[in-house]
């Protein structure tokens, strides 16, 4: 993952030009001077329709492109500026989109046989978009390939060698790409049924980003087969955090996070008893803040957010969020949305969808 | 540290809506515990476990009554098996709504219905089965390690109403007939099995209606009224998706006659009836209507009624699905019951689901 840093308001409005500028309403431009970094989201607007919005950081709503039915997960790509947003599992679309409004945007459907589970991810140099898929009838997650400087072509497959296949990141170099594979099997058929509650089989992998054979990959202890590993992020030393959902007995108190690097084993974190319940064994999205060694972590079921030391993972803060959606690393600190719409202390008519992605 | 705790005080503001740029438009209820457990002994209580039991009762009946075709083959025993396989069908279809909990265990739903099932690999495996037969799949022990698809309510209507099935009328204990029997066993045994699960006192019953840290299901009394709300959501999504839409998704597309659920039985319809009734009952047995704000009660009875005119459409339509999908006056009943079905899900996930606090509606709260 390259580093990011903020948005440079005057780069911003240069590339958006004038016609854009002139669009917006005297509230909205306000709010765009004043921005130091733009997020992006996936958003269900008052009338039902769905779509995705960026904000500003602080969390107004600066320009919304609308879709057919829900986003999910969102990448961004430094490189070309460009973002990009996942249909929401078993959606069959991804829409790439500029944030900058240079380009128009580019919508790409899974082949047959296939949908989104809802994430994925820029190579570093910006020249592949990479996509968790489900190959429903073979049971089997996958790895769809784009080419980004074709049009969004795609032009390969790998295996991810698990099953129920939901985010996936790329090292910063480039050489890996690390998918979490939540273990729980559904099919299009059955919406969005969970088949296998009763034999899960999460893992975590990282594969050869040039040949898609495996590098490493973790399953779980028998004692945590139910624990569904689906969220990630990297952080500055290039560890590998994951985020858990927990499918097992309510009143167990699962690890619901942990880290790895290449060449080691998992690492769970050993949360606080009290914290573990505040999460409701179910972490909805995660997010490092590399500059200040931060790790967010967000539960719309327990309504919480939390945020740790990325260096020991001690818990530095908790906060009671209701429907706590999207973390992302903001400019200081950790950023969180909610499906009633708020973020950095505004509340938007847009419900914010489950990711909130950093945009530069 | 100063700038630790800068960056942890911004972090804490995300929750706090400062900015609003739209008032809440009315205060959710307070879904106190007391009120999840009042409605959680009713969905228990009121639906699920009347549901098992009936269906079990029902299933009951269809392995004597195939016992019977068997044993005296004729056309009255086998018009009495078709009878009570209508009668398991439709019981199934009421709780079928629930596709949470232990029926999704040990493949239980599947092993009931396996349905979608687009590539036909039940079927295939059927017709396999009959060309060639293996008495290891005439009883319902011999069955349990054989394809899912093998074992339910899709394997047996082949057996009652598939090509060749003429057999039943006049071969005493044909192959066919004791391998129905052994299906028909077979779904009694998983429905008796829900049943003992569900009235255990110190199971999953206690778990669903005492939410707590205690309980192994909902830790919140919020926790376990969402879940019910889900059940009917998801009930409505099915029926859209999969009852309707299967092989009917309006005017200016294909339709595929022979994608729907039990066409061959004339059943494709009474399925569809027996799920909307699953959801009425479940609806208005659980109580929903009490947790809702006074001013908004009115969201049950749109529901209600939308659910009414959905029963009596579908059961309405032409049992022949050829002609329920290629007559003009059929069809429009079929656009009818798209229409109001999705009128339905709206309704659930975003008036009630809304209604009890989840502003965006249900689903989109349900994470990932």
């Amino acid at each position: 993952m390259v580093r990011t840093g903020a948005i440079d308001r005057r780069q911003f409005l240069r590339a958006a030009g004038i016609g854009f500028v002139a669009a917006l309403s005297p509230q909205k431009l306000y709010a765009l001077e004043r921005s130091e970094a733009v997020y992006a989201s996936g958003f269900r607007a008052p009338d039902g329709t769905y779509g995705i919005a960026t904000a500003s950081i602080r969390g107004e709503v600066i320009d919304r492109i609308l879709l057919p039915a829900r986003a999910h997960g969102l990448a961004y790509c430094p490189v070309s500026g460009r973002g990009v947003a996942f249909a929401r599992r078993p959606g069959t679309f991804a829409m790439i989109f500029d944030p900058a409004g240079r380009q128009e945007p580019v919508v790409i459907h899974t082949p047959e046989g296939r949908h989104y589970y809802g994430h994925g991810h820029f190579s570093p140099d910006g020249r592949l978009l990479y996509a968790s898929e489900n190959d429903f009838d073979g049971n089997r997650g996958m790895i769809g390939l784009y080419d980004a400087t074709d049009g969004f072509r795609r032009i390969g497959e790998f295996e991810a060698q698990g099953i129920g296949t939901h985010d996936m990141t790329v090292s910063d170099d480039g050489r890996f790409l690390v998918i979490a594979n939540g273990g729980i099997e559904t099919h299009p058929d059955f919406g969005r049924t969970k088949l296998n509650l009763d034999h899960m089989q999460p893992s975590l992998v990282l594969l050869d980003a040039k040949t898609g054979s495996v590098v490493q990959r973790h399953t779980l202890p028998d004692n945590l087969s139910q624990l569904s590993t689906r969220h990630l992020d990297i952080d500055a030393n290039g560890r590998i955090w994951f985020a858990c959902q927990y499918e097992g007995p309510r009143q167990d108190l699962p690890p619901l996070a942990g880290s790895f690097a290449p060449g080691e084993d998992l690492r769970f974190l050993s949360l606080p008893e009290e914290t573990t319940v505040r999460l409701a064994n179910y972490v909805g999205a995660i997010a490092i803040n590399r500059r200040d060694r931060l790790v967010g972590l967000t539960s719309p079921k327990g309504g919480t957010a939390v945020i740790l030391n990325a260096d020991t993972g001690a818990v530095l803060a908790e906060e009671t969020v209701p429907d706590a959606a999207g973390v992302s690393a903001a400019p200081d600190g950790i950023a969180v949305t909610s499906y009633d719409g708020t973020l950095a202390g505004t509340r938007s008519r847009l419900a914010w969808d489950q990711h909130l992605v950093r945009l530069a | 540290m100063s700038r630790w705790i800068a960056a942890l005080t911004l972090a804490l503001l995300s929750a706090t809506p400062g900015l609003a740029q739209d008032a809440n438009p009315s205060p959710p209820p307070v879904l106190t515990q007391e009120s999840a457990r009042h409605l959680m002994d009713r969905v228990v209580d009121g639906f699920i476990r009347p549901g098992y039991r009936g269906f079990a009762g029902k299933s009951g009946e269809l392995t004597t009554a195939m016992a019977n075709l068997c044993a005296t083959p004729s056309v009255e025993t086998q018009a009495s098996a078709r009878k009570a396989f209508a009668a398991a069908a439709t019981a199934w279809g009421t709780i079928e709504i629930v596709r949470v909990g232990p029926v999704l265990d040990k493949n239980r739903f599947e092993r009931i219905l396996f349905y979608p099932d687009r590539k036909g690999t039940g079927l295939r495996q059927v017709q396999a089965l009959l060309a060639q037969p293996d008495e290891s799949a005439t009883s319902p022990e011999g069955l349990r390690d054989k394809s899912v698809a093998m074992q339910g309510l899709g394997a047996l209507e082949f057996v009652l109403y598939g090509a060749g099935a003429e057999v039943l009328t006049g071969e005493r204990n044909s192959f066919r007939c004791r391998y129905g029997l052994a299906v028909a066993g077979s779904v009694e045994r998983v429905a008796n099995e829900l049943v003992a699960v569900w009235d255990d006192p110190a199971g999953v019953q206690k778990d669903w209606k005492n939410p707590g840290p205690d309980s192994a299901t909902f830790r919140t009394g919020n926790e376990a009224i969402t879940e019910a709300l889900g059940i009917l959501v998801h009930a409505a999504e099915a029926v859209r998706d999969q009852r309707i839409e299967s092989f009917y998704k309006g005017e200016s597309n294909n339709t595929f006659p022979k994608q729907a659920l039990f066409w061959r039985s004339g059943l494709t319809f009474p399925m569809l009836v027996a799920n909307l009734q699953g959801i009425h009952g479940l609806l208005d047995t659980s109580g929903f209507r009490d947790l809702l704000n006074e001013d908004q009660r009115s969201v049950v009875s749109s529901i209600d009624f939308v659910l009414k005119q959905l029963v009596r459409v579908g059961g309405g339509v032409n049992a022949d699905v050829e002609v329920a999908v290629s007559d003009p006056k059929e069809r429009q009943k079929l656009d009818f019951l798209l229409l109001n079905s999705r009128d339905l899900i709206l309704r659930l996930n975003d008036n009630l689901g809304g209604g009890l606090g989840l502003g965006a509606g249900f689903s989109f709260a349900d994470g990932d």
